[in-house]
Formats: structure tokens, C-alpha cells, sequence
């Protein structure tokens, strides 16, 4: 296939808005003419295809959502099966089919769900089998896993280290993800954590701070090509910009991926105070390039919240008085579900929304900070043309404000930046950013060789419009999506990747089994077949 | 009301020191329950096991689960929902009507002691059954135990969890929320999953006798649904996968002699609290398996024309 006249946009090699013309073989991108169908895209933009870096897709959590949300199912958009699809459901918590559907009929070719207990992994991997079209690679929960806590807390770092490569290749997963690092274990009492420096309930000596670091330097160790991906503490909380921080400077010397980051950057003592610290975090955070960041911004409207991080799920059930779900995990980790709307006339509302974009805006490095939305819990990932938009146009952000309250705006400084984005800048935090941070080579680039998964707009100056309906979606070489309809739906590939660990872990674990888990440790691991076209991805040579 | 304050059964085997099971018979119809998870087991923090935990058996009838446990809380039939609530009143501290208490069963003295234990509990369990969930007032008695659970996380850790059993009932559950977004009772007549209890559940269109075909895997209606459904399944074409004789498979046109998963065929069955077991088979077997079955059938059913127009799209007409 050749798609000429196009102007591309390829971050990864410095292309910005270059006409020039992209040959694709056997589901990659090669550098010379080939025979077959071409694509006229004159007057079109071409991207490497979207790469979410944190969204909620598959598994026990999103399946509890599901359920929990039959009021929205019945009011959203139906997927009508066809030759080509199957039925499915939209909206909030949408349906896996439509999933696949949703993010490749939006140009995202790839996307990393980041949050699977273990023990309920292989229902992960169901489910990722049936989203089609995009390649996905999932993350392992383990900031609360007992028998991980016990050795970290005994100083147990070589141990720990072999633990967290066996949990990451047990549960088939990609990398690892640290949520409310202690707090989710004492949630398993009703508690969450207080200070980064205090013990962790039914601990003596292990704290929220050495569990981060720990667990930092640990998949440091394994060369992992995605870093930490890490939940802080006091997520949601009015004042938590300074639990943040600590957390960051603990972090010294390490990678990490600071997930939804919007949550974590407020100031304030309680929710009538609580005001944006967006730009004390963006400044931080720009003078340490250790550090990559996913927005998880806020969009107005309804949605449905769902996380490992019970405690916090426990105060918003009590704060609103909507539907609340849980499952504690069996010496894993946590979920919560609530239903939320976020509200303009709401003052943490209407802040959330100010923090989620300021932060975009003023961290200055777009290769280290990405679009996402936390899918589901700030808004659902088919809005992210909304954000793009109100990324791109500060007049259409300033639009926005108007409906804000004048406290609210005392409480953000949206109304100062002035900053937009390019369509270089757009493809950067949506596709070769995110693939940079995972450390997947193949994807949001293209370059010769990589995967030729790319999405084709029709330049449009309303780009919600643009980045809403591309032309064309391929993916995998395939053209999957032209002018609104789902032309293929091929099944994505499952991202692997296999962290090297001494055998004798075994030895140490199974006999733990018995007392920690109700299920036998031959049980436990993902087999590899459930795991659709899997693909393997090395460890890197240095973190 | 809404929503599940619920756990994986290691948290209650690691943890639970008080267990309430409501409207079920752990002994009779969970036999590896008491065992295995919720009663017998040591666990991390519950180290001597039985010794450090209270068990509270509440339902109309002394069951064999009663000599099991430690408080036996008999209530007339049909008074869960008005017990339920009297304990949420109570856990709140509002007051009580005492006439609406002596018509449930039960005295106040048991109702406050009941509310003092749950309240003191470390980690506090309602593990619920068909007794609860099937008899009058349905959903709205589910609601307002998992409602109670949910309150109680103001004093102290609390989860509910139903006595699901029937063989993989919990993993088509999973499955079909994940498929469609709606555990069952989905009609996919216009093509996308609608969902509606009353109208589109199974006995509800057999009942009527909407269903002009029934396709049966893993399950003996036959034996357990009310007698009009039974009749209209005698009457309509009716399939039966299953790798025995059951009063379904008699009363079916087809009965289509399938392997026993988890005997003889491997497969994935869900626990009653979503966790997935793989299931590997100990015995070979020359029947098919019911995966097998259902791919050929629907192999057969693909190559058919197409019902609707090739695109996709429907007018509104036939919507």
C-alpha cells in the first residue's frame, strides 16, 4: 500500500508537516515504492496511529462498572452487529467490541490497560481477546501485595525483585502499577494511609515512601521498558500536591510514570478551599526529566469512576451518595466504583477540569506528558477530541471558563495560559510520546520498519471535528476504518514482555499460597494461550 | 441503593471474624464452603480459625447450616426486607417501631445484639442466598442487604457476597457483561443487547411464549422453572447440550450428548466471587465439547444468508 500526498506528522523523526509519501509491506511501514492500493490524502494529515498510555478496558473492574451502569447502557450508543461487528454498547463503561470499535474509529491503534490484580488476570486477557483492532499491554497491581510488602518491609530486595518479575510474567502482563502505595492494603482494615513517612497499617517499619521507592528501584533493576507506573497517594484529596511531591523527590534516581496527574496536583485544606497547584507541580516536574506524566483530564459531564484505590471510592460514595462497588482482592489489591458527574457549577469540579489542562499546557515538554482521561474516571476515552480541541484553541478554552464560577476561577489559572498546541505537539502527546513511555519502538512512529498502524484526517480547521472522524484508520497495514465504517476488525496482538527472575522464587511462593490465596499456585498463572498473537517486547539495556 | 461492597472468599478465609449467611444452606448446598473458605480455615488474622469467628445463620427454617452456627436468627417468611431495614435503622441509631419488630420473628434483644456484634466485628461478612434473593420482595431484599454492608463501612469493614452456585453461573454472568454490558435477561432481537428483567428474563418469555426456539447449554430448566415454561419448552424446538439425562434433555427435541467440562473437557469456570479457575480435564472423552458444538452450530448458521442489510445499518423502520 501507498498513501501519498499526505502531510505527515511523525514526532519520533522530526517530522512536522512534511508532504511525503508512506509505503507500508506486510503490516509495516518500509522506505521503498511498492505495488498495490494507494491512498490518495492530498489535502490530508497523517499520524502514527494513538497510543493510550493508562485506560481502564478490561477486566474485573470495568466488568463491575458494567454492571453497575445499566441506566447509561440504555441511553447511549447501541453497536448493531453486522458482518463485519458485533453487537455491543457504548458510553460509559462500553462493551469490549465496542471498545475496539470506539478507539480505532478515533485513529488509537494501541492501548495499555493499567490496572490487573493478578489473580483475576486471566479474565483481563479474555477480555482483551475480545477488543479487536488494537494492540494492547496491560500492568500488574503490586503497591499492596502482601507477601511483595513483608519482604520490602524485611529489606528482602533481591527477593522482592524476583517476586515482582514472576507476579509480571505469571499475570502475562506488560508492566507494573502501583496504586495508593499501602493505603489499599489498609484499606483491607478500613483505613487508608496518612503521611508518606508513617507506617502502613499492620506494619512496624514499611511506609507508604519506601514501598514507592522500592518498587521504582525494583523495576529499574529489571530493566523494564515501562517504568513504575504509579497512582500516589491522597489521590483526589484537597492539599495533596505536597503528599506529590514527596513522593517525586523520593524518587530520585528513578524512573516512574505519574499516572492521571490531574489528581494529584491540588492545593487547599478541604474542598471549599481546594485550588489548582498545577503550575507548582508542572515546575517540578519540568526540571526533572526523569518523570513521564498522563494528564487524566476532566471533561464536564457523566461518567463512571473506578480504581484500585478503595479507600478513596469509599469517601465518594460517601460524599455523593451514589451506587458505591468494591472487591478487596485476596492479598492483592483493592477496586471501587462510583458513578460521578462532574459539574461546571461545582467548585472541585470546575478545578479538576482547570488542573487536568494546565497541566498540559504548562508542562512544557509534550514527550513527557500525554493525553489521557483515566479513562473512565475523568471522561471517557471518546472524548479525547474534546480535550484536543480545548488544547489547540484558547479561545474555545476561554469559552469554557465563562461558564465557571468567579470562585472557581480565583482557584485555577487556566485564564493566564495563553499556550497552544500544534498538530506536532498533538502528535506527540497522543501517539510517539505514550509509545516512548511504554517503551514499545515499533508503535507512534513512522519510521522504516514500524508497526503501520496510522490514522488519516481530512485537515479541518474545527479539529474536534478532524480528530473526531478521521478518513482513514490502518492498522497492522490494514485499512480498518474508512469514512466512519468499520472496514475490518482484525484481533489485536497482546504486548509481552518477560523480566528474567531466579526459578527458585517458586520455592518460596508456593508454599505461601496456601496461606494467602484460595486457589492453588499451579492455578494461578496466566497460561499463554489466553494471551491472543502475543508479541515480545525485550527489557531495556539501561533504565 | 446500589452497587457491591463485596471481596474475593481469601479476604474473608484471611480475615471475616463475624459471617452472617442470610436465607441459604451453606451445609447442604455449599458443602466446601464452611471448609474451605468462610468458617473452618486458620487465616492470617483469624489464626485459630473457627474459635475466632461468629457465625449468625438467619432464615425461616432450622437448616442443617443452623447447628453450624453460633447465633440462629429464625424470621418469618417473607419479613428479610423489614429485618434488613429494622438493622439499618438500628446501626444508625433511629428509632424503631416495636410492633414492626415482634412481625418479623424476632425480638429487640436479638436485633440490638445482632447490630452490637456487627458493629464490633474486625471484618464483617453477609454471604446471602436464594432464600433472600428468590422469595417476596426479589431484588429489593438483595438491595437492602448489600445496602446494609455498604453502611456498616462507617463503623468497621463489612462485604456481602451472594451463595452463587448452578455450575459456571457466575463466569456467563462475566462473560455477558463484558459482551453486552447486561448480566442476562439480554434480548438481541434489534440487533445491539437490550436488557430488561421481567420482560426479556428467560422465564418471563417462555412464560408468554414469546420463544419459538430454545438452544440449552449447562442448564436443567426442566427441573427447576415454573410448569408454563416447562410446557412451552415441551412444546417448541428445543435443544439441550448437556453430558447427561436431565428432565430438560427428555422433554427436548435434541439432546446432544456434549463432554463434562472439568471432567473431560477443559474450559474456565468462575468462582462465586469472579475469580477465574482454570479447569483442566482428568478423564478423555469422545464426545464433543459444548464449545465445539456451538461453533459448528453457529459455522452452519454464518454461512446462511444475512437477515439484515450487509452495512450494518438498519432503518428506522425495521428498528
Amino acid at each position: 500500500m501507498r498513501i501519498t500526498g499526505g502531510k505527515v506528522y511523525d514526532p519520533a523523526h522530526g517530522v512536522n508537516g512534511v508532504v511525503k509519501d508512506i509505503f507500508i509491506k506486510d503490516g509495516r511501514v518500509i522506505d521503498s515504492p511498492v505495488e498495490g492500493r494507494t491512498i490518495d490524502a492530498r489535502g490530508m494529515i497523517i499520524f502514527p496511529g494513538g497510543v493510550d498510555v493508562h485506560t481502564h478496558v478490561a477486566g474485573g473492574a470495568i466488568n463491575f462498572a458494567r454492571a453497575m451502569t445499566p441506566e447509561d447502557h440504555r441511553r447511549t450508543t447501541a453497536f448493531i452487529r453486522s458482518q463485519t461487528t458485533r453487537a455491543g454498547i457504548g458510553g460509559m463503561a462500553p462493551t469490549t467490541f465496542a471498545t475496539g470499535y470506539l478507539y480505532a474509529g478515533m485513529g488509537w491503534t494501541t492501548v495499555n490497560e493499567a490496572a490487573v490484580a493478578p489473580l483475576s488476570a486471566k479474565h483481563t486477557h479474555e477480555e482483551l481477546r475480545d477488543v479487536p483492532i488494537v494492540d494492547k499491554s496491560c500492568c500488574v497491581l503490586l503497591a499492596n501485595n502482601e507477601i511483595l510488602l513483608d519482604l520490602l518491609q524485611d529489606g528482602e530486595c533481591e527477593q522482592a525483585q524476583h517476586l515482582v518479575a514472576w507476579y509480571v510474567w505469571a499475570a502475562k502482563a506488560y508492566g507494573v502499577k502501583a496504586v495508593n502505595p499501602g493505603g489499599v492494603a489498609a484499606w483491607k482494615w478500613g483505613k487508608d494511609t496518612g503521611q508518606m513517612t508513617e507506617p502502613v497499617v499492620g506494619y512496624s517499619k514499611l511506609t507508604p515512601a519506601k514501598i514507592v521507592s522500592g518498587l521504582a528501584q525494583i523495576i529499574d533493576e529489571l530493566r523494564l521498558p515501562h517504568p513504575m507506573h504509579l497512582h500516589c497517594n491522597n489521590l483526589g484529596a484537597p492539599g495533596n500536591l505536597a503528599t506529590t511531591l514527596e513522593t517525586m523527590r523520593s524518587l530520585e534516581g528513578h524512573r516512574a510514570h505519574m499516572a492521571h496527574l490531574q489528581y494529584h496536583a491540588y492545593g487547599g485544606d478541604d474542598w471549599n478551599s481546594m485550588r489548582s497547584e498545577a503550575p507548582a507541580l508542572a515546575e517540578y516536574f519540568n526540571t526533572h526529566p526523569n518523570f513521564t506524566a498522563d494528564a487524566g483530564a476532566v471533561l464536564f459531564g457523566d461518567t463512571v469512576t473506578i480504581t484500585a484505590d478503595g479507600p478513596w471510592q469509599h469517601l465518594l460514595y460517601k460524599l455523593t451518595g451514589r451506587k458505591w462497588g468494591n472487591i478487596d482482592v485476596e492479598n492483592e489489591t483493592g477496586c471501587g466504583i462510583v458513578p460521578y458527574t462532574y459539574r461546571p457549577n461545582n467548585l472541585v469540579n470546575a478545578v479538576q477540569w482547570a488542573v487536568g489542562l494546565e497541566l498540559l499546557l504548562l508542562i512544557d515538554d509534550p514527550w513527557r506528558i500525554y493525553l489521557t482521561t483515566d479513562h473512565p474516571n475523568g471522561a471517557c476515552f471518546w472524548r479525547y477530541p474534546e480535550i484536543i480541541k480545548l488544547l489547540m484553541c484558547s479561545d474555545f478554552r476561554k469559552e469554557c471558563l465563562s461558564q465557571l464560577s468567579t470562585k472557581a476561577l480565583k482557584r485555577i489559572h487556566l485564564a493566564e495560559i495563553d499556550r497552544e498546541y500544534t498538530l506536532y505537539e498533538i502528535a506527540t502527546i497522543m501517539s510517539a510520546g505514550p509509545a516512548r513511555a511504554l517503551g514499545l519502538p515499533q508503535k507512534g512512529q513512522l519510521g522504516t520498519g514500524a508497526d503501520a498502524d496510522l490514522v488519516i484526517y481530512n485537515e479541518d480547521d474545527d479539529v474536534q471535528q478532524m480528530f473526531g472522524h478521521p478518513r482513514y484508520v490502518i492498522k497492522g497495514g490494514e485499512i480498518v476504518i474508512d469514512e466512519g465504517e468499520i472496514r475490518a476488525t482484525p484481533p489485536g496482538r497482546g504486548l509481552l514482555v518477560k523480566p528474567s527472575y531466579d526459578e527458585t522464587i517458586e520455592t518460596f511462593l508456593r508454599p505461601k499460597f496456601e496461606d494467602y490465596y484460595t486457589l492453588s499456585f499451579d492455578n494461578y498463572p496466566v497460561e499463554m494461550e489466553r494471551v491472543e498473537q502475543p508479541i515480545f517486547n525485550n527489557c531495556i539495556e539501561s533504565p | 441503593m446500589g452497587g457491591k461492597v463485596t471481596c474475593t472468599l481469601g479476604e474473608v478465609k484471611n480475615r471475616a471474624d463475624f459471617i452472617v449467611y442470610w436465607g441459604g444452606n451453606p451445609a447442604e448446598c455449599h458443602p466446601r464452603h464452611f471448609t474451605k473458605y468462610a468458617l473452618i480455615p486458620k487465616g492470617k488474622f483469624v489464626p485459630r480459625g473457627r474459635k475466632d469467628r461468629t457465625m449468625v445463620l438467619v432464615d425461616i427454617r432450622e437448616t442443617k447450616s443452623a447447628r453450624a452456627s453460633d447465633i440462629f436468627l429464625q424470621i418469618k417468611p417473607g419479613k428479610d426486607f423489614e429485618v434488613l431495614t429494622i438493622l439499618r435503622a438500628l446501626v444508625k441509631n433511629q428509632p424503631v417501631d416495636r410492633t414492626q419488630v415482634s412481625d418479623t420473628g424476632l425480638t429487640m434483644d436479638q436485633l440490638q445484639d445482632m447490630v452490637d456484634r456487627m458493629k464490633r466485628a474486625k471484618f464483617g461478612v453477609f454471604f446471602f442466598g436464594m432464600g433472600l434473593s428468590m422469595t417476596r420482595g426479589k431484588h429489593m431484599n438483595s438491595a437492602a442487604v448489600l445496602t446494609l454492608a455498604a453502611e456498616l463501612n462507617a463503623y468497621t469493614k463489612f462485604v456481602a457476597m451472594p451463595m452463587r452456585g448452578h455450575g459456571n453461573v457466575t463466569g456467563a454472568d462475566v462473560v455477558m457483561r463484558w459482551q453486552t454490558g447486561y448480566p442476562f435477561g439480554i434480548n438481541f432481537s434489534r440487533g445491539y443487547p437490550r436488557f430488561n428483567p421481567g420482560e426479556f428474563s428467560t422465564i418471563d418469555l417462555l412464560v408468554r411464549g414469546d420463544a419459538d426456539a430454545a438452544l440449552i447449554l449447562g442448564a436443567d430448566p426442566g427441573a427447576t422453572m415454573p410448569q408454563p415454561c416447562i410446557d412451552h419448552l415441551a412444546r417448541i424446538p428445543t435443544i439441550v447440550l448437556d453430558p447427561k439425562v436431565t428432565h430438560t434433555s427428555r422433554l427436548a427435541k435434541v439432546h446432544i450428548t456434549t463432554a463434562a467440562t472439568g471432567i473431560s473437557a477443559p474450559g474456565t469456570a468462575y468462582r462465586m466471587d469472579e475469580v477465574p479457575l482454570p479447569l483442566r480435564p482428568a478423564l478423555q472423552t469422545s464426545y464433543p465439547t459444548d464449545e465445539q458444538i456451538i461453533r459448528r452450530i453457529y459455522d452452519a448458521v454464518a454461512s446462511k444468508p444475512d437477515w439484515m442489510i450487509h452495512s450494518g445499518k438498519m432503518t428506522s423502520a425495521q428498528i
